[in-house]
């Protein structure tokens, strides 16, 4: 009975101390949202189909040139500004400001077979020359053979996959990720009242009173999972409804991974908070470790963009499993039945737990040692 | 009867022998204060008693309760008003003391404390908004919310106006009236002096005296301090030095220009034979003043040291 008044005045406690520090709102929501929101539209703008804008230029006409346009119109990822050749020259100027990716010079006389590219000495290695070259190689391949009368053999499809659902969308990839980001950094940045409280002495004065601390800090764990519960249903809210993001979720996989996920954050900020003794101190830390995480984690683009070289790292960080698992349950609808899921739920509790032993050391050997 | 007996206390930090060996027993209502120099080992002892730091040696009981299988007992037994000012800055003073009143079995009234320490008006205001004052008050408040037995009030006016500080004395002698037992330390001797029925010196880890603060400065050697000036001038101070030289109820004497110091062990009669000198010769004393010994001096005699360092 004495236990629930207890608990019940400690949660309030933590609620109104929540939602009266200007910090939580800050980093907690306000900063997710802005982050999200500017990801979302420097990366989910452009349309989903890829398109080259070219030219086509011929000094000559004849009738090469006409059958070679009408051919290359064919493929669908070119798109032409003009519908007739151009001059070589208007081309050139075009090219140089970037006006079209490429030129493509027909033959100029009857007899000759070279097509040429003209390309912006800037843009010459970005993905989208080298997708010009590569299609323009094909078609001159295609109709080497075909000028030599012989049938392809080999042919290459390419076909997409993914795990779950078809329409994997950046949005969906991007809010997943920025769920995740938020209740780590919650975990990471919310231990900052311990570090304040110890200062003050608080934590010292509650124990010179029959509070019982172990309710003191489960009150605060469940403030912390609902203030993480509010931030899921938020993002997911301006992701979805703002930016066209679809969501697939697996009810039993995301609360899996969303108490395992969380616990573990919160074990991590625990940790630090152990050993910093003043709040900027703790600050410094959990920003050098939130931004790490931040970019290593697969949070914005996926670890498999990363240099080789630095993909263990990313293997080691508990954030990365995190993210893969809440989208596992948001987006992938897929989850709790699979090994890959499982690991990351036991790489998150292992750092939760080493995290959290070490953090409880830490602060007993520093209650013994306290004058 | 006896609330709180201590023995043989003793605790090192290291090679630093932070508490050699201190006793004393605390009885129901009085207010026991432990004053000494900075390093003295008084948050040490005051630690060990409300259980925050374990002794390495000697003990401590709560009328038969001990730390080591008592501890939620006597957590309801005590309350303590910490040095540091540890509390919710984000809370109301109400909310503070709610919350706090949530950790006791039988609390005391939330509005009674706070019209006991005067934050009734200011009971809607966040904490980190009060003044020091105001944030001392509510502390000795969250010390009492629990109703209990024995206080701990660890300088609870430092820092504070003397206005302020009127307002804690208030409020410590009410607490005694309610037949609260309080133990005090502080860093102000009158206040020591003003509040304490008994004051216990400690230094170097040990104490040095303890009793009443009366008795304490009774003990002091009985010389006095006597000082007059004279309206006359220089020559009659001049004069006035010479007759006092000459009498046997006088120690010794000191003059600057006009202003007389002498030492007498028998105020009195020194006073009388040299009112007696100066009446005859027609001189006017514009001020007379015996110093009384306080605290203060009963502290330098025992430490050696002067009270604030």
């Amino acid at each position: 009975m004495s236990a629930l008044k207890q608990f019940r005045s400690m949660f309030l406690t933590h609620v109104k101390m929540t939602l009266r520090e200007k910090q939580v709102w800050f980093w907690g929501i306000f900063f997710p949202v802005i982050l999200m929101v500017i990801f979302m539209l420097i990366f989910s703008g452009g349309s989903d189909d890829f398109k080259v804008k070219v030219a086509a230029v011929a000094d000559a006409s004849h009738e090469g040139t006409g059958m070679m346009l009408a051919q290359l119109k064919q493929i669908p990822v070119f798109e032409w500004i003009e519908e007739e050749p151009v001059t070589r020259a208007y081309a050139e100027e075009l090219v140089k400001d970037k006006e079209i990716a490429a030129a493509i010079v027909l033959p100029s006389a009857a007899g000759d077979t070279s097509l040429s590219l003209i390309l912006n000495k800037e843009d010459e290695q970005n993905s989208t020359s080298m997708a010009v070259i590569g299609l323009l190689n094909e078609y001159v391949q295609t109709a080497n053979l075909m000028a030599a009368g012989a049938e392809p053999v080999f042919s290459l499809d390419v076909e997409s996959i993914s795990a779950g659902s078809d329409d994997l969308k950046y949005q969906d990839f991007l809010l997943t990720g920025m769920i995740a980001l938020s209740i780590a950094q919650g975990g990471l940045f919310g231990m900052v009242d311990m570090v304040e409280m110890r200062r003050k002495g608080l934590i010292k004065r509650l124990r010179m009173t029959p509070a019982r601390m172990g309710l003191f800090g489960l009150s605060d764990m469940l403030m912390r999972l609902l203030f993480a519960v509010f931030q899921i249903i938020l993002l997911s809210l301006i992701g979805v409804y703002g930016f066209g993001a679809t969501l697939h979720i697996d009810l039993i996989s995301l609360l899996i991974i969303f108490l395992f996920g969380a616990l573990a954050f919160n074990a991590i900020g625990y940790f630090f908070s152990s050993f910093s003794k003043t709040t900027e101190a703790y600050m410094g830390i959990a920003n050098i470790a939130s931004f790490l995480m931040m970019f290593l984690s697969g949070v914005f683009f996926p670890i498999e963009t990363m240099p080789g070289w630095l993909q263990p790292v990313s293997k080691a960080l508990p954030l990365t499993y995190f993210v893969s698992g809440l989208r596992d349950g948001m987006v992938y609808a897929t989850g709790w039945l699979s090994g890959a899921f499982w690991f990351g739920v036991g790489v998150l509790v292992l750092w939760g737990a080493v995290t959290f032993l070490l953090g409880s050391l830490l602060y007993r050997n520093r209650s013994l040692t306290a004058r | 009867m006896t609330v709180l007996e201590v023995q043989n206390l003793r605790k090192s930090y290291g090679s630093v022998q932070a508490v050699k060996d201190i006793s004393f027993a605390v009885e129901a209502g009085e207010i026991f204060t432990i004053i000494g120099p900075n390093g003295a080992g008084k948050t040490t002892t005051l630690e060990m008693i409300e259980g925050l730091v374990r002794p390495d040696g000697g003990s401590i009981s709560y009328g038969g309760l001990s730390w080591d299988k008592d501890a939620e007992a006597i957590r309801k037994l005590i309350g303590v008003q910490p040095q540091a000012e540890a509390m919710f800055d984000l809370l109301t003073p109400q909310e503070n003391l709610e919350l706090f009143a949530s950790f006791y079995e039988k609390p005391m009234s939330v509005i009674e404390i706070l019209d006991m320490v005067n934050l009734t008006e200011h009971r809607h205001k966040k904490v980190k908004v009060l003044s020091g004052g105001q944030r001392q008050r509510l502390a000795i408040g969250l010390a009492m919310i629990g109703d209990p037995q024995v206080l701990f009030l660890d300088e609870p006016t430092s820092g504070l106006d003397p206005q302020a500080r009127r307002h804690i004395w208030d409020i410590v002698l009410a607490l005694k009236e309610m037949g609260k037992t309080t133990i005090l330390t502080t860093h102000y001797m009158d206040e020591a002096e003003k509040l304490s029925d008994r004051v216990c010196i400690v230094d170097a880890g040990e104490i040095v005296t303890l009793d009443a603060p009366e008795a304490l400065i009774g003990r002091l050697t009985k010389e006095r301090e006597v000082r007059m000036t004279f309206v006359d001038g220089d020559i009659a101070a001049e004069e006035a030095e010479s007759f006092a030289g000459a009498q046997s109820s006088i120690l010794r004497t000191e003059r600057i220009g006009k202003d007389l110091k002498l030492w007498t062990e028998r105020p009195e009669e020194a006073l009388h034979a040299l009112f007696g000198f100066t009446r005859d010769r027609g001189w006017r004393i514009d001020q007379v003043s015996i110093r009384e010994m306080s605290l203060e001096d009963v502290f330098i005699s025992y430490t050696g040291k002067e009270w604030r360092d």
